[in-house]
Order: structure tokens, then sequence, then C-alpha cells
């Protein structure tokens, strides 16, 4: 197994240099560059010029990638153009909220939608399975800004329950910042598990199925094994085979952020660094997350496998 | 509250702002604004709350202040480093490092943190900081602090944005800039550089220079004790910048969340009157939520300066227990006519008399069959109205309130291009030799109100014969709209769209002037020459005169139709009624420190 892991990591080089090169130029094709539109008209045309100089913008591209792998070897990813900081030091912020915010969200997501499709999948075709599909169904169909606005409606704003943005108190200090953050991830979170489970709750429930129709679970009943062990020990956990799958997927996933929920709560996380990101054409920014979900995705790739592999001996790889 | 606020390229976000939110008054009138344009609101600049403040409230609430923007602000302190309205409005409790105190016209006057005297004979500027000026750290602003920000633009190595060529009037800029010299030899101090006193020797004086925002001396400080030591090149990112920043004003930072909110407590170093209220907070709110953080009582007003829409101007203005309060905008729409091309070797703009543009007539008959004023009745919500010249209403004192601008006027529309040649061949007018005329529109993507305007500019101006198209067939994004509008040359668009944040002094060269980069339309004439130079010449140290020559160029500019102000918005607060001393006005240079409460919790 180690020699298909570290030959997995092997090949996954390549791909991250070619992935690197796609992305550099991609970003570059973009029309525009970070001074475009957002230069104060006092500059004078000479100084626009100096700093697209100083930037390294009017080098060939070959160059100013090689720059680019050079800084990134030192540990330096640049400086964003946006927020004159280092890319590194950009990125770890908004990293760190939106982790807190994600893995919230997938504890929370798992917590929920592991039982609803166990138990869906128990009672297939009666009323509580019924129930929960057209919860999913539901839930799937919403659009999921539509729900963040409502909630943060109803429960931010008219019942005043949670706070309404930000990802922590201006005001707390020392361990209040920790329940703070905790307060704050607390509506965004739920909203996001209650209307996420759909996914996990459809492949609980059909591997369920499969599984209380399958050879070991029969043999396991008329050998007298309690219905409570059965859902226990056999069919549950061979039910988890395509959720474990999913989970190396799910934990590189975790640094993606979310778009919509960052928006609305404004809460500053890597979703919104993204976009922003895009529209201002920070490259150093644009390439270093690009290059980093890139990176997260292969990783999550073989994460699962090697996952599946550990879970399902049928599957073993060496 | 920054009082210098400068000239910024508007985004296409603050284009889609600048569109819904909008437009101002008929010239700062200080009481309330004129009430000509149909359904345009009637704003106050200041919030005369009759309540007593609560000393306890005061001591003991939380001043809650909205920062209205879908974006993390980025966290830079310095304002010489800063490129964007979100960090001076969340920074703004500190001071933002102003130098000097205005009157009402933006005018520099005496009692500010330091005092400025012109020598015309001399060429020299002197800058007096007064005695008891103090960082928030304790220690005094000297005269290497009013010097300092010169330094951190003019490096070589600087990423500021800020550096022109104007300053380098000032004696040894452009040698410093270049990296030939260390040090400014146009700064010298009388008491040393830990004295009070900096005088400034120019090769020549300007009138702009009397104002705030003008582009030869830089209205900030800069704490130099704390950024010594640290590359120009590596401020913005250091610490001294953007964790433990020291400030002049009211207030000192207790506490900044990145990205997301400001907490600030009274800076027992200020130089001024002590601040009343012990506590204030700022968070950036989603513009999606501001008008629900609001009528949930959330906040007690939004930043000044901070963007509010027009939409939400319709949704709040009718709440109990807030006031609207509104100043006449440093900013406007406008349109802009292709009639050139920018010579890179000369750096100057050259008119092209063979462009499609080129003919006064037809660019004039395109303003007039628009119809900005029926645009503005519908999406303008009472904040937004026509504009009547490239001045914004906000100068009282050289906004030309006589001017008409370009009411809509088919008839006169259609007039104007028969008389110029444009015959209708069909069902499109074609150029007066006879080749077909299709006018390429440039625009921005923005919000749906922004959609609807375009259109509407399609159609009346097909309604009078003239084939317009969208440039690239649809609305543009931001970066490629400026990034095609920046080219030297260019014929993807004939006519664009979009808005200018303006400085409070507002000498248009560095807009229209024929070495402009941002003179994205390339108009150029002799008179325009004329008129722009005679705003600062030795006459113009006449107010009249200057007042006279604004109002000549603004005249001059309409006639020429190259660049049309579309319309001007106010900026506007909801302020709750527990807040006392909200003044807007340019001349309340102690803004925060003049708030008080009068109860304990937001009404």
């Amino acid at each position: 197994m180690w020699k298909t892991i570290l030959r997995r990591v092997l090949i996954m080089i390549p791909e991250i240099i070619l992935l690197s090169i796609l992305v550099f130029l991609l970003a570059k094709a973009m029309p525009g560059d970070p001074f475009t539109g957002s230069i104060n008209p006092r500059s004078s045309a000479a100084q626009i010029e100096h700093l697209k100089q100083i930037n390294g913008l009017y080098d060939p591209w070959y160059q100013q990638y090689w720059n680019w792998v050079v800084h990134l070897f030192h540990g330096d990813l640049g400086q964003s153009y946006q927020y004159h900081e280092a890319v590194s030091n950009l990125i770890g912020d908004r990293a760190v909220n939106t982790l807190w915010l994600s893995a919230f969200t997938m504890v929370l997501t798992y917590m929920l939608a592991l039982p609803l499709g166990l138990y869906a999948g128990k009672h297939e075709g009666r009323l509580p399975d019924t129930v929960i599909r057209i919860y999913t169904y539901v839930t799937y169909c919403i659009p999921f800004f539509v729900i963040l606005v409502i909630g943060l409606w109803i429960f931010g704003y008219v019942f005043n329950w949670f706070p309404t943005t930000g990802s922590v108190s201006p005001t707390a200090h020392g361990m209040g910042v920790l329940s703070s953050r905790l307060e704050h991830i607390l509506l965004p979170g739920l909203l996001g598990a209650l209307f996420g489970t759909v996914n996990i709750v459809q492949y609980m429930r059909s591997e369920v199925i499969d599984a209380k129709h399958s050879d070991y679970v029969r043999t396991a009943r008329s050998k007298g094994v309690p219905n409570k062990d059965i859902y226990k020990h056999h069919i549950f956990r061979n039910s988890l085979l395509p959720i474990a799958a999913f989970g190396g997927y799910s934990i590189t996933g975790l640094l993606n952020g979310s778009i919509f929920t960052e928006t609305i709560f404004s809460y500053p996380g890597m979703g919104m660094l993204f976009i922003d990101s895009i529209n201002y054409r920070d490259y150093t920014v644009i390439t270093a997350l690009v290059l980093m979900f890139g990176i997260l995705n292969l990783l999550g790739t073989l994460l699962s496998d090697i996952i599946l592999g550990i879970v399902d001996p049928r599957i073993r790889i060496d | 509250m920054n009082k210098t606020k400068k000239k910024w390229a508007v985004s296409s976000a603050a284009i889609m702002i600048a569109l819904s939110l909008a437009a101002c008054g008929n010239g700062g009138d200080k009481k309330k604004s004129s009430a000509n344009d149909s359904g345009r609101a009637k704003l106050t600049e200041v919030y005369k709350n009759p309540d007593k403040a609560s000393k306890s409230a005061n001591a003991k609430s939380t001043l809650k202040v909205a920062e209205p923007n879908d974006s993390p602000f980025k966290g830079v302190t310095e304002p010489t480093l800063a490129d964007n309205q979100e960090d001076s409005n969340v920074f703004s409790p500190g001071g933002n490092g102003n130098l000097f105190n205005v009157n009402k016209n933006y005018k520099i006057v005496d009692g500010g943190l330091a005092d400025q005297k012109l020598d015309r004979k001399k060429n020299t500027v002197t800058i007096t900081i007064r005695d008891n000026a103090k960082w928030s750290d304790g220690h005094p602003v000297v005269a290497r602090d009013v010097e300092y920000p010169y330094e951190i633009i003019a490096s070589p190595k600087s990423t500021s944005s800020q550096y022109s060529a104007d300053f380098e009037r000032i004696e040894g800029m452009a040698d410093f800039h270049k990296g030939k010299t260390n040090t400014i030899s146009g700064f010298t101090y009388p008491d040393g550089e830990n004295g009070k006193k900096v005088v400034i020797q120019l090769n020549t004086l300007s009138p702009s220079m009397k104002f705030a925002g003008n582009s030869f001396i830089w209205g900030t400080v800069a704490p130099y004790h704390h950024y010594k030591g640290i590359a120009i090149d590596k401020l913005a990112a250091s610490d001294q910048v953007r964790k433990n920043p020291l400030f002049v004003g009211p207030y000192k930072l207790d506490k900044l969340v990145a990205g997301e909110s400001t907490s600030w407590s009274p800076n027992k170093y200020y130089w001024g009157k002590t601040p009343k209220v012990k506590h204030i907070t700022i968070n950036v709110v989603s513009s999606n939520s501001i008008d629900k953080a609001i009528q949930t009582k959330k906040y007690d007003f939004t930043t000044p300066g901070g963007v509010m829409r027009g939409t939400s101007y319709k949704n709040l203005k009718g709440l109990k227990d807030y006031k609207m309060v509104g100043i006449p905008a440093l900013s406007y729409n406008y349109f802009g006519f292709n009639v050139g091309k920018y010579d890179t070797e000369t750096q100057k703009n050259v008119m092209d008399p063979k462009a499609k543009m080129g003919n006064k007539k037809l660019r004039q008959a395109m303003m007039y069959a628009v119809d900005e004023d029926a645009l503005n009745k519908k999406f303008g919500n009472g904040v937004k109205w026509r504009a009547k010249t490239l001045i914004p209403p906000v100068f009282d004192k050289y906004a030309d309130k006589s001017a008409k601008g370009f009411p809509h006027n088919e008839k006169k529309a259609n007039q104007l291009l028969d008389d110029a040649g444009y015959k209708k061949k069909g069902k499109w007018r074609v150029q007066p030799n006879g080749k077909p005329l299709v006018i390429h529109f440039g625009a921005m993507q923005g919000s749906a109100t922004s959609h609807a305007t375009y259109q509407d500019y399609l159609q009346r101006w097909q309604k009078v014969g003239l084939n317009v198209k969208m440039a690239t067939g649809k609305e543009m994004e931001m970066n490629s709209f400026y990034d095609t509008l920046q080219k030297p040359k260019q014929n993807q668009i004939d006519i664009f769209a979009a808005a200018w944040g303006v400085s409070s002094e507002p000498t248009p060269t560095q807009l229209y002037g024929e070495d402009a980069p941002f003179n994205m339309g390339h108009f150029v004439s002799k008179k325009n020459t004329e008129l722009i130079n005679s705003l600062n010449n030795k006459k113009a140290w006449d107010d009249s005169y200057r007042t006279q020559q604004f109002k000549k160029w603004q005249e001059y500019m309409n006639d020429q139709a190259a660049y049309v102000a579309t319309d001007n918005s106010f900026d506007w607060n909801p302020v709750n009624k527990r807040v006392k001393g909200f003044d807007l006005s340019p001349a309340n240079n102690d803004f925060w420190a003049n708030l008080s409460l009068t109860s304990s919790k937001i009404q």
C-alpha cells in the first residue's frame, strides 16, 4: 500500500506542475490587470507603468512563471495586490475562518444525515422513509442562498437569536473569543447542515436497502442475530463504504469555502477571497488559491482511495 | 471622517452603487437640498437631535456603526497606502491622519492638527503642527511625520498608487522618486526633524493648494517613529500598519478583527475635544442585509462615506426612530465619447478630427435623446437626479447652478442630427458622407437597474434614428471595460458610461487634461487646456476669478459634449434617534468627538 501511495504522490508532481502552468497562464489571459480601473486618477501614466514594471507585469510569461515558482519554493506566495499583504497570511486568516465553519457544518451534516439515511433505508417504503425523502428533495430544490437569506432574516434579525455578521464579536476577549466564534458559526452551520444532507442521506439509504437484501444479512438473520446487531455490525458498516469514499473529498473540500454563506453573513472566508481575487485580478491570490484547491483535490482523491482500501478489503490497494 | 477624499476610477461594484445610489443636492446647501427636481428627497446634512445626551449612556453603551460592504475591508490603516474607501471608513474614528481642518467649501482653515501657510513670493508652504499634537502612543507628532508620507508615496519601491507628476513641483521630489537621492531636498525643518515646523519648497504654488484634497500637498501624517526601520515596500504588510497602528484622532483602536470589524475607545492623547462616547464598534455588513440590520435596530448609523443604495433609501426612509441624513456626493456618473487616441510617445491625448464621434452636434443630439429625468424618477428613489455639469453640486461655489445640462428633447436631437447631415436612409441615419453609422456603447455589468438604464439609452438613441449597439454585444465585465478604454487607441467603444469619485478639490486636470491618462475619450482642445490651466493660474488666487473660470469650463464642456455628467446623488445615512451631534458637513472636522448618545439602547 505504501508503494501505491508513493507512486500516486510521484504522479501528482507532474500533474501539479502542469496545473500550475495552466493556472498561471489562464490568470494572465484574463482581460485587465490588478491596476485596471481602480487606479487613482492622480497617478501619472509613468507611475502606472512604474507600478506594473516593479510588479513584473511586463515580463514574458515564462519569466513571471519562473519567478513565481522560485518564490514558491522559498515559501513566498507573493503579495496580494488588493490587500497589500503576504498571500500566505491572507490565505491563513481566511482558511481559519473557513475551517471553523466548514468543519462545524460537516460534522453537523454527518450527524444528521447518517441516522436519517439509515432510518429511511430501514423503513423503506413506509411513512418515515417518505417523510425523509420529501425532506431531502425539498431541501435540495430550494436554492441555498435563499435559505441563508431567509434564515438570517428570521433567526438573526427577527428573533435576534444569532449574530448576523462576521466571524467573531469585536468586543470578545480571552475565552470569550472561542464562544463568540461558535456563536457566529451556529446559524450558517445549522442551515448548511439542515439543507445539505441530500447526498449522504440518499447514498446511505440506498446502501442500507441493498445491504438489507444481501446474502450476509440473510445469513445473520437465519443465525438468529438480533435485528439491532445486524443493523449495527453488518448493514451500517457496509453502507458506510460510499460515504467513506466521499470522506477524502469532504476533508480536503473543507477549505473551499462558500461564497453564498460568506457574502450573506459577511463572514470573511476562502470563497469570498477567491471571487474577489478574480474580480480584481489579484493574480498572486488567484494562482495560490487555484493551485491550493488543485492540490487539495488531488490529495482528496488519494485520501478517498486510501480510506476505501482500508475499510473495504475487497479493493485493497497494493 | 476623511475630509480629503481622493479621485478614484470607479469599479464595477462602485458604479453599480453609483447607479443605484445617487446623487446630490443643488450645491451643498447646508439647510436643505432643493426640491426643484421632482421626487428628490429633502435631506439635511445635520441631525438636530433635541434630546439631552446621557452621561451613563455615553460611558456604558457602545455606539454601533455599520459599514455596508459586500467584501471584507483590506486592513491598511496608512492613508498613503490604502487604495479603497472601506479602509478609510472603518478606521475613521482614528482620524485617518488628517492634518488640516476645512470649512464647508473644503478650504483649509486654521485650528486642525496643523496649520498651513502659503508664501507666494518664496513659493513655500509652511506647515506648523500644534504643540499638543500626539500619536495614540503618547509620542508627539513631529515635523518628520509630515514629510514621511511623501517618502512613502514617492519611493521608487513604493506600492502606493498615489504618486503623480504634480508632486514634482516640490523641489527634489522627481530625483527622490527616480532613486537618485535618499531625501527630498524640498523639505526643511527650521526646528529640526523633531520640531513642529516643516517648510516645503516648490517651484510654483497653485491656488488649489488652499483646498484639502489638492494634488500637490498631501493631507495626512505618518508616524515615522513607528514605521522607522520598515522597508517602504513592506510597510503595507507590516504589523505597525495592520495590527498595531497609531492614530492622531479622537479614538484609538482597541481591537481589529481582520476584514470584519474594528473596536474603539477614546484616545487620551488626542489634542482636540474629548470624545463623549466611550466605546465604538464598526462592523462590515453585507449590502444585502443592511436594510434589515437597520430596521431591526442593530446599528446606530452607517459609516459616513459607506455606500448606501438607492433601494435601501426607499426601504428605510419611513423608518420610525431613524432620521435620514445626507450630503451631495463627491461623485458623478458620466458619458464619454471616443474622439481620439493617447500618444504614448508624447504622453498626450490627441483628438482625431475624423473620429466617428468627432461631430459635436452628433454628441449633443445623443445627450438630448436620453431622458435622465425619467430614469431618475423611476430608479433614483429620491437620492439621485440628473446632473447639469461635470462639477458635482457639492461644490456649491464652483458648480454652475444656471447650467441646464441636457434635458430630454427628442425634437432637438433630431434637429441637430439633421443639421449635421446625419440623414435617415431607411431605418437608420447615415454619416454625412453617406456611409452607414453604427455606434458602439460600452457599459459595465451592474445591477438590474443599470441594465434597464442601458436598455433605455439604446431605445432612446434608436428612436432618433441612431443605430447604437452594445459594444461586444453585451454589458462588459469591469476589467474588460477599463482594459479596452485604457488602450492608447481603441475602436471597440464609441460612447461609454462610467463614474468618477472626485477629490474635495475639483480641478479636473487629472480627468480631462491633455496629458491625463484617464481622459479615456481623448478629448483635447486648445480652449479646454486654456480653461483648465486658468483654474490654477496666477489670477486664480482671486476666488471670484477662479469661480468664474470654473463656470466657463463647465459651460464649454457642456457645449462640446465630449464628456457629459448624467447624474448626481446623495451620500446618505440612516441615523438612530439616540445619536446626538451627527453632522456630515465638511466643516464638522471633529465628527466622531462630537457624537454623543441620549439613551443606553438603540431606540
